[in-house]
Formats: C-alpha cells, sequence, structure tokens
C-alpha cells in the first residue's frame, strides 16, 4: 500500500513537472496549425481565443502564414495575425 | 505520406533557397543587418542546451559552410546562411546531427538483439532530437525581427499606386529571402526531427519484440521500474487524451459534416446487416418457448447464429465507421491505429461474450450447450469474460503505446500487471461448482470441479503469479495469453467434437436442414440418411482438428512454414522402418480406383442400353458381357489404384509368388470356384434365367457371381450353387438354345375303346390347343398293354417351355371332358375293388365315378 502510495505520488510529481507548451489564439477566426511531435504531422485546430497545451517534449509548429518555428516545450505561443509570437 | 510532405519541404526549401539568392545578388547591405540582431538573439536565450555540439562553430566565418553543407537541395541558401551567423550556426549543428543520426541508424541495424545496446542508443536518439529542435530554436528571435521589420516597411504598393523607394523594395525582398531561409532550415530540423522519431519508435518496438520474443527473460521488478511505468503511463494518458481531444477538436471544427455522415453511413451499414440478418435467419433463430427439450443439433445451430448475426453487425459497423473515417479523409496518421485496434477490440470482446452467452445460456437450461448447472453458468461467465477483457486490455494498450512510442517499461509493466490479473482469475475459477452428476435438474446446487480440473487452476493461477513476481515478465505474458487463447480453442474444439457426435448420432441428420434437403432431393431412406449423418460427423470430426490444431500450434510460436512442412511429411512419407507410406498417394490411389469403378460402371451401362439392348442380345449374353466388363474394370481400376499408392507392383508379383503355394492350398476351393465362374460367363452353357438341373437342384439361374451362381426353385428357394460343381457335374438346361420343349401327357383307357379312335382323338385334342406348336407336330405313342388298360402318350411341342404346365392342365381337362362325352370310359387307370364277375361287364360300360389316383408328371 506504502509503496503504491509512494509509485502514484511519484508518479504525479514527475508528470507535473513535465514540460508543456501553450497556445493560445489572440485571432478573431480559428486557426489550423501543423505540429509536428514525435513522428507524424497533426492539424491542431484552435477556435478564435481558445488556448491549447501541447508539445510535451519539444515539436515543430507551422503557423496559419507559413512560418516554422521550433518549441522545446516550455514555451507560450500566441497566434497573432495569422503568425506566431512566442514569449 | 511522409515521403510527400518531404518532396513537399524539398521543394519549398529549394525555391525560397533560390529567392535567397536572388535577393543577396540585389542587396549587398543585408547581411550586416542580420549580424547585428544575432548577439541580441543569443542573449535573449542565455541557458540554451542546443549549444553543446558546437561551442565553438558559432564565430566561424561563412567559407566553413560549403564543405559541411546539407544536401544538394537546400544549397541554394547557404550564401543567405552565410550571411547571418546564427543561420550559419544553426546549419552547421543540423549538418552534425544528420552525420549523428546515420551513425546511429547503422549501429541500431548492427545490434539488432541486444536490448542494453539499444536502450542505450535510445537515449543516444532521445538526446539528438532534442539537440536538433534546439538547434532551430535561436532562428525564433530573428524570425520575430524580419516579421516586424516587414510590418513597418508595409504592404509594397498596388498598381496606380505611386512606386516607392528601391531602397524599401531592396529590404523587403532580402528579408523575404531570409524569412524564407529561416522557414526551410527550420523544415529540415523538423524533417530529422521526424527521422530521429521514428528511428526511436524502431528501436523501442525492436526492444519490445525482443521482451516479447524472448520467453525466458529476467526483468528487475522493483519498485523504481514501477514508478517509472506509472510515470509512463501518466504521460501516455496525457499524450493519449490531447492527441484524441486535438484529433476530435479538429475533426469537430473542420470536418463536422463528413465526420457526422461517416458515422451515420456506418449506422446505416451496420443496421442493414443486423435486420437483414434477423430477417433471413428468424426461422433458425426463433426460441419457441413451448420446446423444452430442443435437440441438441437445434441448440447448436441457435448457439451459432445468434453468436455470428450480431457480430457481423458490429464488426460491418466497425469496418464501415473505419472505411467511411478514412475515406473522407478525417483520421491522422497518429490516432488511426488507435482507432482501429480500439474498433476490432470492441467486436472481439462481443463477440467473445456473446459466444460464451450463447454456450454457456445462462438463463435459460434448456439450450445451454455444455452440462453445467444454473448457477455455475451465470458465475462462468464472469472470469471468463473478465479473462477476455484483460487479454484485449492489454493488447490494446500495447498497441495504443507502439503508436504513441511510450518507453519498454510501459509494456513490461502492464504484462506484468496482466498476468496476475489472469493468475487471479484463474485461482479464482477453481472455486466454482458447476458440475452436474447424473441426471441431476439444472437448478441444483451443482458441485465442485473434478479434483484434478481444480487442482489445476489452482495450480496454473499460482505459478503465474509467481512467474511473474519473480521477474520472468515475458514468461508470464506468454503463458497468460496462450491460457486464455488456447482454452477459447479448445472450447470451440469441443463444441465442434460435440457437434460431429451430435450429427452422426441415430437419426439426427434428418433432423438438419442438410439432411432435409437430401431427403426432399434425392428421396433417400432413413438408412442412407444416417449413412450421410455418419459421414458428415465424421468429416466435422476431421474439419475441425485440421483446422484448430494448426491454430493452437500457431498459438504456440510454430511457424506456418514448419506446420506445413509437418503436414507434408505426415500427407506424403510416413516411415516404418523401410517402409515409406504416402498418405497423398494412398488417397490418390483409392481416388482412382473410384473413378474406374464408376468408368467402369457408365461403360457397362452404356454398352448394356445402347449397344446390345439395340442389336437384340439375348439377355444372359447381356448379363455375362457385362459381368465381364465389370471384373476387367475393376481389375483395372484396382491395378492402376495400386500403382498410383505408390505400391510396386513387381515387388507384388514376388509376394505373389512366394504366396501362390500357400494360395493354391489353402484358397483351393475359391479360387477354382472363381475361374469356374470365368468359364460359365464364357463358355455360357446357361445364362441367367435359364431353367436347370443339376444333380438334386432344380430351378431357375438367377445370378453368377465371383464363387456360386445363385439357382431359385420352384418353391423359391435360393440355392447358391459353387461354380465349380457346375462346371464339374453334368448341367441339364431345359432352355439352353431355345426354349422349345415337349411335353407328354400319359392317358390309360379300358380295353373296350377302340384305339384308334383314342389316337384320333387325342391329336384332335392337341390340334385344338392354340398354344401347341403345329410343327413339331404332336403326336400320339400307344406305349403300354397293362394288366386291365391300355396306356397311351399324347406328346406335344410348345414354344416356350415354361408355359408346358398350362398347356397340360388345359388338355387334361379337355381329353376327361371329350372322353366323357364320346363314351369311352375314364382315361386313368381305376381300382375296381370287390367287383363279382357279373358286375363287372357292367360296371365296364359305366362313366367313371371315382378318381383315385392319377399320374402326375412333375412340371
Amino acid at each position: 500500500m506504502k509503496t503504491s502510495a509512494i509509485i502514484i505520488a511519484s508518479a504525479v510529481l514527475s508528470a507535473g513537472g513535465a514540460n508543456s507548451a501553450t497556445v493560445t489564439n489572440k485571432d478573431g477566426e480559428a486557426a489550423v496549425l501543423v505540429i509536428v511531435e514525435g513522428d507524424s504531422r497533426v492539424e491542431m485546430a484552435l477556435n478564435a481565443g481558445a488556448t491549447e497545451t501541447f508539445c510535451l517534449s519539444g515539436c515543430f509548429l507551422t503557423t496559419p502564414s507559413g512560418d516554422r518555428v521550433g518549441l522545446q516545450g516550455d514555451e507560450t505561443v500566441e497566434i497573432v495575425e495569422g503568425s506566431v509570437v512566442v514569449k | 505520406m511522409h515521403l510527400l510532405e518531404n518532396v513537399r519541404a524539398f521543394s519549398i526549401a529549394l525555391f525560397l533557397g533560390l529567392l535567397a539568392l536572388g535577393a543577396l545578388t540585389l542587396a549587398a547591405d543585408g547581411p550586416a543587418v542580420a549580424q547585428e540582431s544575432e548577439p541580441s538573439a543569443r542573449q535573449s536565450r542565455p541557458a540554451e542546451p542546443a549549444v553543446p555540439i558546437q561551442p565553438a562553430q558559432s564565430s566561424q566565418p561563412a567559407p566553413q559552410a560549403a564543405p559541411t553543407g546539407p544536401a544538394a537541395g537546400t544549397g541554394g541558401d547557404q550564401p543567405s546562411a552565410a550571411a547571418s551567423p546564427v543561420l550559419q550556426q544553426a546549419e552547421d549543428q543540423l549538418a552534425q546531427a544528420d552525420r549523428e543520426l546515420k551513425r546511429i541508424t547503422e549501429r541500431t541495424n548492427a545490434v539488432e538483439d541486444d536490448d542494453a545496446m539499444l536502450a542505450e542508443l535510445r537515449a543516444q536518439v532521445d538526446e539528438l532530437s532534442k539537440q536538433i529542435i534546439a538547434a532551430s530554436v535561436p532562428t525564433r528571435p530573428r524570425l520575430d525581427e524580419i516579421k516586424a521589420r516587414l510590418t513597418e516597411l508595409g504592404d509594397p504598393p498596388g498598381e496606380g499606386q505611386p512606386p516607392e523607394d528601391a531602397v524599401i523594395t531592396d529590404e523587403r525582398k532580402r528579408l523575404l529571402a531570409e524569412r524564407g531561409a529561416i522557414n526551410a532550415l527550420t523544415g529540415r530540423a523538423e524533417n530529422l526531427s521526424i527521422e530521429a522519431r521514428k528511428l526511436a519508435n524502431r528501436i523501442t518496438a525492436t526492444r519490445r519484440a525482443i521482451f516479447s520474443n524472448t520467453l525466458l527473460r529476467h526483468t528487475d521488478v522493483s519498485v523504481e521500474m514501477l514508478s517509472e511505468a506509472a510515470t509512463a503511463t501518466l504521460h501516455e494518458a496525457m499524450a493519449l487524451s490531447r492527441s484524441i481531444g486535438g484529433w476530435l477538436t479538429f475533426a469537430w471544427n473542420y470536418k463536422r459534416v463528413p465526420l457526422l455522415s461517416a458515422l451515420f453511413l456506418s449506422l446505416c451499414a451496420a443496421l442493414l446487416f443486423l435486420v437483414g440478418g434477423y430477417r433471413l435467419f428468424s426461422p433458425v433463430l426463433m426460441r419457441p418457448e413451448e420446446a423444452d427439450e430442443p435437440t441438441y443439433f437445434r441448440r447448436l445451430s441457435l448457439a451459432f447464429w445468434s453468436t455470428l448475426i450480431p457480430t457481423v453487425a458490429l464488426a460491418a459497423f466497425a469496418m464501415s465507421s473505419y472505411f467511411f473515417l478514412s475515406s473522407f479523409n478525417i483520421l491522422r496518421p497518429d490516432i488511426a491505429p488507435i482507432i482501429a485496434i480500439t474498433l476490432a477490440m470492441g467486436v472481439v470482446l462481443f463477440f467473445i461474450a456473446r459466444l460464451a452467452s450463447a454456450v454457456l445460456s445462462p438463463s435459460r437450461s434448456s439450450w445451454r450447450l455444455v452440462r453445467v448447472s444454473d448457477r455455475g453458468a451465470k458465475m462462468l461467465m464472469v472470469p471468463i469474460f473478465a479473462m477476455a477483457l484483460v487479454n484485449g486490455l492489454d493488447y490494446l494498450l500495447g498497441s495504443i503505446s507502439e503508436s504513441l512510442g511510450s518507453p519498454v517499461v510501459l509494456t513490461i509493466a502492464k504484462s506484468f500487471v496482466a498476468s496476475i490479473i489472469i493468475g487471479l482469475i484463474l485461482m479464482s475459477m477453481a472455486w466454482i461448482r458447476p458440475v452436474l452428476r447424473g441426471d441431476e435438474p439444472y437448478d441444483a446446487p451443482g458441485h465442485p470441479w473434478p479434483r484434478v480440473i481444480s487442482f489445476s487452476f489452482l495450480l496454473l493461477g499460482a505459478a503465474l503469479i509467481a512467474t511473474a513476481l519473480s521477474g520472468y515478465v515475458g514468461l508470464a505474458r506468454f503463458i497468460a495469453t496462450q491460457i486464455t487463447v488456447t482454452s477459447a480453442i479448445l472450447v470451440t474444439v469441443y463444441i465442434g467434437l460435440l457437434t460431429g457426435k451430435s450429427v452422426s448420432r441415430q437419426g439426427a441428420f434428418a433432423e438438419t436442414v442438410a439432411g432435409r434437403y437430401l431427403e426432399r432431393r434425392f428421396q433417400l431412406e432413413p438408412v442412407a440418411l444416417d449413412q450421410f449423418g455418419l459421414f458428415a460427423g465424421l468429416g466435422i470430426y476431421v474439419l475441425v482438428l485440421a483446422f484448430f490444431i494448426p491454430l493452437i500450434l500457431l498459438q504456440w510460436g510454430f511457424k506456418t512454414a514448419d506446420i506445413e512442412s509437418w503436414t507434408y511429411r505426415v500427407l506424403t512419407e510416413i516411415r516404418v522402418g523401410t517402409i515409406t507410406i504416402s498418405l497423398v498417394g494412398i488417397l490418390a490411389g483409392i481416388l482412382l480406383f473410384a473413378l474406374g469403378f464408376l468408368v467402369t460402371r457408365w461403360v457397362q451401362r452404356w454398352i448394356d442400353r445402347n449397344v446390345m439392348a439395340r442389336s437384340r442380345v439375348d439377355a444372359g449374353v447381356r448379363n455375362s458381357i457385362r459381368t465381364g466388363i465389370g471384373y476387367m474394370g475393376v481389375g483395372v481400376a484396382g491395378l492402376i489404384g495400386l500403382s498410383a499408392a505408390g505400391i510396386d507392383l513387381s515387388s507384388l508379383a514376388l509376394v505373389a509368388g512366394a504366396l501362390s503355394l500357400g494360395v493354391g492350398f489353402g484358397l483351393q476351393n475359391i479360387v477354382s470356384n472363381f475361374v469356374s465362374g470365368l468359364i460359365l460367363l464364357v463358355e455360357r452353357p446357361f445364362k441367367v434365367g435359364d431353367w436347370i438341373v443339376s444333380g438334386t437342384t432344380e430351378g431357375f439361374v438367377r445370378r453368377i457371381s465371383v464363387r456360386a451362381t445363385e439357382i431359385e426353385t420352384f418353391q423359391h428357394q435360393s440355392i447358391m450353387m459353387p461354380n465349380s460343381l457346375l462346371i464339374n457335374a453334368s448341367v441339364g438346361n431345359w432352355t439352353h438354345r431355345n426354349k422349345l420343349g415337349r411335353s407328354e401327357i400319359a392317358v390309360t383307357v379300358t380295353y373296350d375303346s377302340d384305339p384308334r379312335r383314342i389316337i384320333e382323338l387325342l391329336h384332335d385334342i392337341a390340334a385344338a390347343h392354340p398354344m401347341v406348336l403345329k410343327n413339331p407336330a404332336p403326336n400320339v405313342g400307344f406305349t403300354a398293354f397293362g394288366d386291365d388298360r391300355m396306356t397311351f402318350e399324347l406328346r406335344i411341342y410348345v414354344a416356350d417351355v415354361l408355359t408346358a404346365g398350362g398347356v397340360r392342365n388345359d388338355l387334361r381337362v379337355s381329353i376327361y371332358e371329350r372322353f366323357r362325352d364320346e363314351g369311352i370310359g375314364a382315361p386313368f387307370p381305376m381300382k375296381i375293388e370287390d367287383i363279382t364277375p357279373e358286375e363287372e361287364v357292367e360296371g365296364a360300360n359305366e362313366e367313371p365315378s371315382v378318381v383315385d389316383e392319377e399320374k402326375v408328371r412333375s412340371g
């Protein structure tokens, strides 16, 4: 019982400590981002004003404007006028 | 898909590179801006982990770029990169990462089955992919600057607007070129990162395969390992929920119509299958409540169809939804395998639950296929479904891990948990009490399993848990899977064998659909149907064993090629000592023999009906020829069959020669009868239908067969006369060449009559009968002077000796009547008793009154 409690606690801690980037769409319309994480390209739809968590361990992001940026997984990203702003 | 992406990225890079080249030649002062921005960019991100690869390269000038430059396609952005140290550095780092990735790929290929080395390589790949991302990160501030500057410069003037300053146009062009170069570089980093992730996943897949395929591999089951696994589980859960959530959001926002229509169409397909199936099989599926004790076959067919139809409907739903989702382009490459596996697992679980409930039929005891108690059936359902569920989940989660690229430790931990749960379920099954004794009713409380079974449940479960706990997780997982899958197959085999048994039971086949069809179509007798049932039962046995034994062997890890070669060897080459037996050869021999037999029969019939019947050949000859052809055909077919079966005829001749002495003594009679039969057929002293006399036996020949001839006497007694007797003894044949026969009737009259008158009368009587031949003409002989009477004999000829009896009857009646009318006196001897000499004269003139005796001729 004690062991399992330790396991779960450590798991939660380590999971909580994991990196993750957030992206917020500041534009008035939905944006489609192409995210390359792992070995696949994935399209992510982001409604106007919506915020999404993504990119656990580094990824590449292609914005609606066609710019590509590499993210290490701890950034906060905003979509402004179809273009990416990394903070 | 990825190839396409690569090509697209490649062409974009090429285009942007060319653009950058053009911009550079136009604007010579561009690089200065880039160089200025470089230090600020580096300062803004001081804690970059990307640097370790090339710490000294950052200040390297442009000329270094050319030799380390990457593939030719991206060569176009070299001048631009040369102008910007940030780009140059990233370029170099990427090139080095590319080389490193190639090196790791080669090493991975070299150490295919070394788990420790693979784990190390995997760590290196992870580090490399981090570096690849890190290499692209420093370009971000420069991109921001370019974008900001471009915004300041504004859009180029449209048509009709006054032209702007050439400096501004040049700067815009230059900035756009640099932006393109950065994007191309990032795109290349992206592709490289994808390749690195693929390599990492491949290494993990190899390690997973090593774990699954190496049974006796000890894994350290420790708290750290479990905590690592728990962390990985949480990560995986997050990744899964994120990718599914992202996918759902995307699909809902952008592909709502295709998504909904795919779901609608697949629901329609499922409904179609379900309704169609139930409509089509409703007579089979109906459960008439009044049928108290349905036959076993009825129960089986109900179980079969009630399992199959809903499963097929569900499978149709799953397959069509997958098909529509993928053809409407809604699925993403990372989601597609997860969806496919989940759908497949759902169908399999549904099938198992449905099958278990059909076999055990917990609520309706009369439809139960195996004899267990009500309570036992209900309780057995639980562990069966639980085991299927645990195994299915193990498989499903394994596939999810695979598609998400989770670490191997997760697979190990999952198998560990699954093995322990299955072990516990197995142990719990030992306490169920489903067994019914003798003719106990179904609602009886039930007895525990036989000692052997419950003990083996306990032992297996305990062994499984012990194996998993002691660290042999791979072995435990293998055993757990084998227990569930093999026992599922064994149960199916058992039910299949029960089906075979119930079909071959007397009278059971006639009640099946096939039986009824055969009965209707060919008007088969119950006996023939029963024989069909016996064959059908045997066929089911063979099919069940031939299908499921290879399945179990495959489950146990034997390869298809092994099983094929075994089967081939068993079928073609069984060695017993020095003798080689080939089952296929024997089968082919039997088949050829059967074929030859059928052809013989056909030729026999054809010659008999078409050739001989048309040529008016005598029935007996026809029979002889038919029999002869039959013997010959069977002999030839037998020879062909024997040689096809691979039995060497020359060695057979040797054996026959050695045995012939023994045969000569032991089978002397049979052989002589057989040869006599052949002689009878060739020489034809009598034919079928002839009336023959041999010794004391007299009658019609009914059949001439190999050993004996069947003679039917006038009393309809069949006598089997050995052929050799008919050859050795004299045989009388009344109907040998023709059926003409002579028949005699004796007539005696007293000396009072006139012999000439008598002869004349008899002639008249014979001539009057229509069946008596005119030629040879009938004649009358005065054959004897008796003590009291004269004896005459009327000899007549009839065309068919078989009708002689009737003709004689008619003639006798005519003679009697004629003699009475003529007053000649009785045409037969009369006993004259106690007659005095005076009375004798009177008595002689009187009409005959008493018939005491008649001379009876045989026939």
